[in-house]
């Protein structure tokens, strides 16, 4: 199954404090276990901070559109992977794993994604 | 620049109501003009947060919580990747997508990282040691970035 890993933001991701060397480098051996155990990595990238964001809000026929940054930084999201995995748990797992620094607190969601059946059929096939 | 943009949640989505027909169909239009425009990388749907899970980290701490989440309107519901030659590029084709809910909704645009920027805040003695995983990251999204490119289609939906 594929799941998406969703980092949250931190009053220090909004702020676009960029990670130490440490955490960085934390990141990177994290990133070589997580292969090593078998999980592919899909997809993944870090999210510039809110205040490069845009919202477009709908309702009805009216569309709105409303510049970041976003007030409920804790909602807001900071980074991505979409890893393939056998199960929640193997997921789980690996995401308490995640190198967070020492004192921090921060937190990440795992969200399953609407799998396609049959499974061989091509990208474009899926999305049309 | 590469954006993900997200479709937030509704009380809609989070309870799994599948899309109406008529919805599935202008969606699937909006998606071949995406194509057929070179921009889409991905498109992903998530399903309610009734099957997701949450890590809280606080320090070495770790806490596990069960969905489903209460701050339904800041959950995400699905996401594209797209390529785009800037934001107003990008918000242009929020504008123009179907509303991707049967309400109100909303949609957000969040411009990602580039190596270059990532580079930027690395000692070289680091990068030297991630090289190999730097040449992963950017072959994996030259495959994107050629899967978007494919031949366009000619749907008729």
């Amino acid at each position: 199954m594929r799941v998406m890993v969703i980092v949250k933001a931190t009053e220090d991701t909004e702020k676009g404090i960029p990670p130490t060397p440490e955490a960085m480098e934390a990141m990177h051996r994290y990133g070589e276990a997580v292969a090593a155990a078998g999980i592919a990595l899909v997809d993944g990238a870090g999210l510039l901070n809110s205040s490069q964001g845009k919202r477009i809000a709908f309702d009805g026929a009216k569309v709105t559109v409303i510049d970041g940054p976003f007030a409920e930084t804790r909602e807001l999201i900071a980074g991505y992977s979409v890893w393939e995995v056998k199960n929640m748990e193997e997921a789980l797992a690996w995401a308490k794993r995640w190198p967070n620094p020492p004192s921090g607190q921060s937190e990440i969601e795992i969200r399953p994604l609407f799998e396609w059946q049959p499974t061989d059929e091509t990208f474009a096939e899926r999305v049309l | 620049m590469r954006v993900m943009v997200f479709v937030k949640a509704t009380g809609d989505s989070e309870k799994g109501a599948p899309p109406t027909p008529e919805a599935m169909k202008a969606m699937g239009r909006f998606n071949a003009e995406l194509h057929n425009a070179g921009i889409l990388l991905m498109a992903e749907g998530l399903q309610p947060t009734s099957k997701a899970k949450r890590v809280a980290f606080e320090g070495p701490g770790r806490m596990v919580i069960d969905g489903p989440f209460a701050e339904t309107r800041e959950l995400v519901a699905g996401f594209w990747l797209w390529e785009v030659k800037d934001m107003d590029e990008a918000v242009a084709w929020v504008k123009r997508c179907p509303n991707p809910m049967p309400g109100p909704s909303e949609i957000e645009i969040r411009p990602l990282f580039e190596m270059a920027e990532i580079e930027a805040w690395l000692p070289p003695e680091v990068l030297e040691k991630g090289a190999d995983r730097v040449q992963r990251w950017e072959a994996l999204h030259a495959q994107e970035a050629a899967a978007a490119k494919t031949t366009a289609l000619d749907v008729d939906l």
